[in-house]
């Protein structure tokens, strides 16, 4: 049965909506990211207008990534101190994101943008991911168990210490809090939760121990679409309830089966197959900023 | 099918008999979007009264959607990367036009007499055009993605069911937008309007979707909410769900 979406202004079969929902959310709960870098694309080439797709997954992450936290809480997987004061960072990085998103809509540069920013953050983070877990892997065939690595960095000089203790950590909240604002810039403007940024970044940077690391990137990300959802419905009346209603029952769904299979999964691999997932996605929008469009042309409608 | 013929016939017979040459209707004047629309199909009829013998005539059905602006960015290569540079805006240009008649509108009349009635693909213009550049290739690329998308169109559609009565159907894809469209037949003869008519027809959002759609314009606060606080739910109650299964 065919579906319209009041926002959208379009009609799509339901089937095809709740099927991409499932499909997202088990990448949701099997890696711990909220699936944005994927849907929004996924979206856009189905025909929804960019911005109902950017704001409507955000709402779509909210949900697959509040089951997925529960998942983590009842496995006592989630910094929950942590989480706050990157959501707190968060929030300031989402308002921002959402200035920098109007003021490059006027300019007429969105696309690009969007398009550069993906290939850039993709092409990095899965480029640095592949690389670590291939070479965590290799070492783990070595027979040499991989010790927690306590290096003393710039990081350890910065003020505002902090006791983190499921996370066992005792460092300054300036770098969560950072990690938190960028985080946010990134999902107003790409329409991500950013866990893809967040999970190696709590790695390679804070060096929170992998088994918490799950849970708290999703406690932040539902803060920060939680607010990205509300700021778009208010700013660009671009969420599509009935979009995200029929997203999300997918995507819940395929959420607790992906953490049901995480958890089979050994760290290195699930890194291993979310760098390969990452630079797919990169490398397809690569493709498409570089090779000569079929049609120069494109329309935009309505503006003054 | 049955049913517009019958009526253009009850309409030429209805008609007072020293009228207009023009007889036309709609087989529905307001189309309602609700939740399983997938587009839809209505019918243009009408008759020629007074029909001479003298003279070709020629019935040309315009339906034209309510006017938007529209930017038309061009892509170029910049250091390897195709990036969107010129551009037009395009400005209160159709958001919905669809053209049908007995004959090549070409053959049917002269282009300044088409170009003034807006008849014809080609001969749609905008009310203002603001461009750094010639605007014409940006206007083409407009109609063709248009074309591509079902919203523009031009077809040899008028059908004559015997000497005066005339149908034609005019398709409304799901994305046709909402408001006040305008339906206009136009009866040529040698290459001259002699009789027009111009009838409005309503699309506009019905049930559900008019509710919600008002309903984020109106109140977004509340409706960005309602959006999260269900997102919130689902994601409990699934995971509520699925606890139990364990």
């Amino acid at each position: 049965m065919e579906i319209y979406l009041p926002i959208a202004e379009m009609s799509v079969h339901w089937l095809i909506l709740i099927g991409l929902g499932a499909a997202i959310g088990f990448l949701s709960g099997l890696f711990g990211v909220g699936g944005g870098f994927l849907l929004t694309p996924l979206l856009i080439f189905y025909g929804v207008p960019s911005a109902v797709a950017v704001a409507t997954t955000s709402s779509h992450i909210t949900a697959s990534s509040i089951s997925g936290a529960i998942a983590h809480w009842r496995k006592r997987a989630l910094d929950l101190k942590m989480g706050v004061v990157m959501a707190i960072g968060g929030l300031a990085g989402t308002g921002l994101g959402v200035w920098l998103f109007t003021y490059m809509r006027r300019q007429g540069q969105m696309d690009l943008l969007v398009s550069t920013s993906y290939v850039l953050l993709l092409g990095t983070v899965g480029g640095l991911m592949l690389n670590e877990s291939l070479a965590a892997l290799r070492s783990n065939r070595d027979g040499a168990t991989p010790s927690r690595r306590v290096q003393h960095t710039w990081m350890h000089g910065l003020p505002f210490k902090m006791r983190f203790r499921e996370s066992r950590l005792y460092i300054s909240v300036i770098p969560p809090l950072a990690i938190g604002l960028f985080v946010g810039i990134l999902s107003a403007i790409m329409g991500v939760g950013g866990g893809f940024v967040i999970v190696p970044a709590m790695i390679y940077m804070l060096r929170m121990p992998t088994n918490v690391v799950m849970g708290t990137s999703l406690f932040q990300i539902i803060i920060v679409t939680a607010a990205t959802t509300i700021l778009q419905a208010t700013t660009n009346f671009s969420v599509d309830i009935m979009l995200a209603g029929l997203l999300i029952i997918g995507g819940v769904v395929g959420a607790q089966f992906g953490v049901r299979v995480g958890a089979r999964l050994r760290g290195e691999q699930l890194r291993l197959l979310l760098a390969l997932l990452v630079l797919a996605v990169g490398v397809r929008l690569l493709v498409g900023l570089v090779l000569r469009p079929d049609d120069l042309f494109s329309i935009q409608m309505g503006g003054q | 099918m049955k049913g517009w013929a019958f009526l253009a016939a009850a309409l030429l017979l209805a008609a007072p008999a020293a009228a207009e040459d023009l007889v036309s209707g709609l087989s529905q004047d307001t189309v309602q979007i609700t939740s399983n629309y997938t587009g839809a199909d209505i019918v243009v009829f009408g008759a020629i009264e007074h029909l001479e013998d003298t003279g070709v005539n020629d019935v040309v059905v315009v339906v034209r959607g309510p006017d938007a602006n529209v930017t038309v960015h061009k892509k170029d290569n910049v250091l390897g990367i195709w990036i969107a540079r010129d551009q037009a805006k395009l400005l209160a240009i159709p958001g919905y036009y669809y053209l049908s008649s007995t004959r090549p509108i070409d053959q049917i009349a002269a282009k300044f007499t088409l170009s003034r009635y807006e008849i014809g693909l080609q001969n749609i213009a905008a009310q203002n055009v603001v461009s750094h550049h010639d605007p014409e290739p940006f206007r083409q690329a407009l109609i063709r993605h248009m074309q591509q998308g079902g919203l523009y169109g031009e077809q040899l559609g008028v059908e004559f069911s015997g000497p005066t009565l005339f149908h034609t159907h005019v398709p409304l894809p799901a994305e046709v937008p909402t408001g006040q469209y305008n339906v206009e037949v136009y009866l040529f003869r040698d290459g001259n309007v002699i009789s027009a008519q111009s009838t409005p027809l309503y699309i506009d959002q019905a049930g559900l979707e008019r509710r919600l759609y008002n309903f984020a314009h109106l109140s977004p606060l509340s409706y960005g909410l309602s959006t999260v606080l269900m997102a919130v739910l689902l994601g409990w109650l699934s995971s509520l769900i699925f606890r139990r299964a364990d």
